[in-house]
């Protein structure tokens, strides 16, 4: 099972996201654990959770230093997602990179 | 347009990102935003002890005293939560304790303001025949612990916070030995910082008898009347908010970050006069903008959701429609990113020229007394014309505003879309024959 966490500005459209690639996931059969939460949020969830990744909605990519700073010390690598992957649809171009970092 | 946003992205975004992003601000807007629960909450408080319908005013009126208290005991003493809030995350950001940081910080402000003990007068008045009076000991006057005191409780925060830091980098302070259980380390810690922002705020005000409060409140009026009562005041923030969010980056959460304090200001002003029966003074509040601007979310793209959910491209059709139940509830992520809107350079002219439009309406509508001014802060996930007949305590024009910013937002969309969706029914044609 693979552990992700997502971040974005408030933790509400990203879970809309979410969902989306939870059920990419399901119907590929990617086994999946995926969570949003907003930036404020970010730092307590990752280091109690125990996540193999962390993806960064596109309109909070000014805060993505901040986010690798963070990540660096539980050595989760970050990722950016691309744009037109930040929608229902695009679930399936996000899952293709969460696959990547898979072990 | 092109050139423009490229431009946005090199040039406008990474200064304006670094801002938002440097801790001093950070901390403010997160401990400006850890007190919004409460201002939500207290808020209702208040229109529920002066509801806009006579018949309910006057139900209500002989417990107008009791259904105040908690509107008095939130929103009254907003800046003191934040004051605690601001304190905590900027020590935090560096590192330190948080809790010290934020009790120091709190600490600090309190100091501004001078305890009183009006017993005197109290015994006098009942003495004199005046009923109801008793002694009553100590008491702080609250006036200046509500939204007025913001600006005093961020500079006091950082004075606080920037004390503790020097001072424990400088190795100024007391180390207790290894066996002392932590907590009580940290709170010898945090002694030499405590006095010496105590000693110093305590000679400041009362032996130097200078006012801070008062002096920074007239320090930032100018600012804070031009931010709530003028077209600029509206404009300003719209244009910077749709520009960054045209460039990919989360505009509201930037500026946002720089502007609430003041808007709080102005919606404490707000509140101030709605609970004291005088007339509301500030037209360009958050709710303001929330309501009759952000329709659907920043761009107001409510109106663009619709256009889609009737496109003839079966790609917007389908971002359409994926896109137009969050966006009622103003998330408009899916639409920004799925259309896109972003780097986008026949939508991005609409997405600005569209809450320009719908501000300067909604501004004129407000400033010509059609409508009412904003008190309420409600959630901002409300369909909008139910937020914004919450927001001005229940004046049901405004949900008509809402509904005629939208008709209009989508006339500025519909030209620049069907530029777009014919672009977009090209490709998809190309695709099919490839």
């Amino acid at each position: 099972m693979m552990k992700v966490l997502m971040v974005c500005s408030g933790g509400m459209s990203s879970s809309i996201v979410v969902k989306a690639i939870k059920q990419e996931a399901d119907k590929k059969g990617f086994p999946l654990e995926i969570k949003a939460v907003g930036t404020g949020e970010f730092d307590e969830e990752l280091k109690s959770g125990g996540y193999d990744l962390a993806i960064v909605a596109p309109q909070v990519k000014h805060r993505l230093s901040v986010f690798q700073e963070s990540a660096k010390a539980l050595k989760v690598p970050v990722e950016m997602i691309v744009p037109m992957g930040y929608t229902p649809i695009g679930a399936p171009k996000v899952l293709e990179q969460i696959k990547k970092h898979a072990k | 347009m092109e050139r423009f946003l490229k431009w946005i992205e090199e040039k406008l975004m990474p200064p304006m990102a670094k801002l938002s992003e440097q801790r001093h601000l950070r901390a403010i807007r997160d401990g400006v935003i850890s007190t919004l629960s409460l201002i939500i909450v207290g808020s209702f408080f208040l229109i529920i002890a002066q509801p806009p319908i006579q018949s309910l005013a006057k139900a209500v009126a002989p417990n107008v005293g009791k259904i105040m208290v908690p509107y008095r005991l939130t929103m009254g003493l907003m800046s003191l939560y934040a004051a605690y809030g601001m304190g905590y995350s900027l020590s935090k950001s560096y590192k330190l304790d948080g809790v010290s940081g934020g009790v120091l910080s709190l600490a600090a402000f309190l100091l501004t303001t001078i305890p009183l003990n009006v017993d005197t007068f109290v015994t006098a008045a009942s003495k004199a025949g005046v009923q109801g009076g008793k002694p009553m000991g100590w008491i702080l006057p609250m006036g200046n612990l509500g939204g007025s005191g913001m600006f005093t409780a961020i500079i006091c925060m950082i004075f606080a916070v920037e004390t503790m830091r020097l001072l424990q980098k400088y190795h100024v302070t007391i180390k207790m030995p290894e066996q002392v259980p932590e907590s009580v380390a940290r709170s010898f810690e945090a002694l030499i910082p405590a006095a010496v922002i105590i000693t110093v705020l305590w000679f400041i005000r009362v032996w130097l008898n200078f006012d801070i409060q008062t002096t920074i409140m007239n320090l930032f009026k100018p600012i804070v009347n031009v931010a709530g009562n003028s077209l600029g005041g509206v404009l300003v923030p719209v244009i910077f908010i749709t520009l960054l969010w045209s460039a990919g980056i989360h505009g509201m959460s930037v500026i946002g970050s720089l502007i609430r304090p003041i808007w709080l200001v102005l919606l404490d002003q707000n509140t101030a006069a709605l609970s004291a029966g005088h007339a509301l003074p500030n037209i360009a509040v958050e709710p303001f903008f929330q309501w009759f601007i952000w329709i659907g979310g920043a761009g107001a793209t409510l109106s663009l959701a619709i256009l889609l959910c009737f496109s003839k491209s079966e790609y917007l059709k389908r971002v359409g429609r994926f896109s137009i139940i969050p966006g009622i509830f103003n998330i408009n992520e899916p639409l920004i990113f799925g259309v896109p809107i972003v780097m986008n350079p026949i939508l991005a002219i609409p997405f600005i020229l569209g809450p320009v439009v719908a501000s300067i309406i909604a501004y004129a509508a407000t400033a010509a007394g059609l409508v009412a001014k904003v008190t309420v802060l409600a959630p901002w996930t409300l369909p909008a014309p139910i937020g914004a007949f919450m927001a001005t305590g229940g004046d049901w024009k405004a949900a008509v505003l809402v509904i005629i910013n939208i008709a209009v937002v989508t006339v500025i969309y519909y030209p620049f879309f069907k530029v777009y969706e014919k672009k977009m029914i090209e490709e998809e044609k190309q695709s099919e024959v490839a």
